[in-house]
């Protein structure tokens, strides 16, 4: 481990929280998260609990990102399957 | 960031974006005229995204060529539209249609891509190694200074008690892997035989556990900050 994934490592055990919700409520939430995130709508109650599951777990992060960008390639009429 | 796949260009993608949620779901339900062109239509839309996903996962490796990622994206798109038609009565309508399906190909998409990634690592093998390691850092990094370098090793001294004295095996386990090892937790998952929400209830208590350690040191949330703080 290099000292800024340590550094990183113990950001995240002291952002640790008593009650964090599962992998399976944040991916529940997930799609309408990135819908409100891409039309720039107002963000839910539940955004602030989800964010920090995203910011722990880095399965759930990656599912995120890859969902958000490919939802927003095609908001902007994009073909995500073209590279650019 | 990946490269074109020339086989997605013959997915007809154009029309599925113009149903709304409820033709979806009317479409897709049991006993609809249109079911089997609406199946077909978003086996196409999740082939799409099973594509995006695991191309980009997986494309600039080299030892994936585009058939194996093709083929991939396949089998991937098939588990889920039935992962998809299974869980249809669970659509709340709180986002788009298309992208709540696509969350269950990007779901699986990336698993399967983790999986391809790590086949042929043994966590049997990384277990074996002796934990807690020596040190978890490196402490004489060029622009560390010997005082932060000095408080990392204090940190890591009370981790590494904790991770003794107080973590049950599978905690250990789990910790060494994801954290050390950089194991994707589905990879985890699958080897332990269990799901993701008791994986991430493991890291959970074990870094509860830390915060814990740490805290009676006094080192709390406002000082780590300043401590990892970068220096001018």
């Amino acid at each position: 481990m290099n000292n800024s994934k340590f550094d990183e490592w113990i950001k995240k055990i002291l952002a640790t929280e008593a009650k964090e919700i599962s992998c399976s409520e944040c991916l529940d939430l997930l799609p309408e998260h990135v819908d409100v995130e891409i039309s720039g709508g107002l963000r839910r109650e539940y955004a602030v609990k989800l964010e920090k599951h995203l910011y722990q777990c880095q399965a759930c992060r990656d599912e995120y990102v890859v969902l958000r960008d490919l939802v927003r390639l095609e908001a902007d009429g994009k073909d995500p399957l073209s590279g650019e | 960031m990946w490269g074109q796949s020339p086989a997605a260009n013959d997915i007809n993608y154009s029309m599925s974006v113009q149903r709304t949620n409820e033709e979806w779901i009317r479409d897709l339900g049991s006993g609809s005229d249109n079911q089997s062109a609406a199946i077909e239509e978003l086996s196409n839309v999740l082939l799409r995204a099973a594509l995006y996903t695991i191309q980009r996962q997986l494309g600039n490796l080299a030892q994936f060529s585009q058939l194996e990622v093709r083929q991939l994206a396949e089998d991937c798109a098939q588990d889920a539209v039935v992962t998809l038609l299974k869980h249809l009565p669970d659509f709340r309508g709180d986002s788009k249609f298309l992208t709540w399906a696509y969350k269950f190909a990007v779901n699986i998409g990336l698993t399967m891509a983790r999986h391809e990634q790590w086949k042929g690592v043994s966590l049997d093998d990384l277990e074996d190694q002796p934990f807690p390691k020596d040190r978890a850092f490196e402490e004489n990094l060029n622009g560390s200074s010997p005082e932060l370098a000095a408080m990392r090793g204090e940190v890591w001294e009370i981790l590494s008690a904790t991770i003794r004295d107080e973590l049950t095996e599978k905690q250990k386990l789990v910790i060494q892997w994801m954290i050390f090892d950089e194991v994707p937790m589905d990879v985890v998952v699958q080897h332990l035989d269990t799901n993701r929400n008791a994986v991430y209830k493991l890291l959970h208590d074990a870094r509860s556990k830390f915060k814990k350690s740490l805290q009676a040191h006094g080192i709390g949330v406002d000082e780590s900050l300043d401590l990892y703080r970068p220096k001018r």
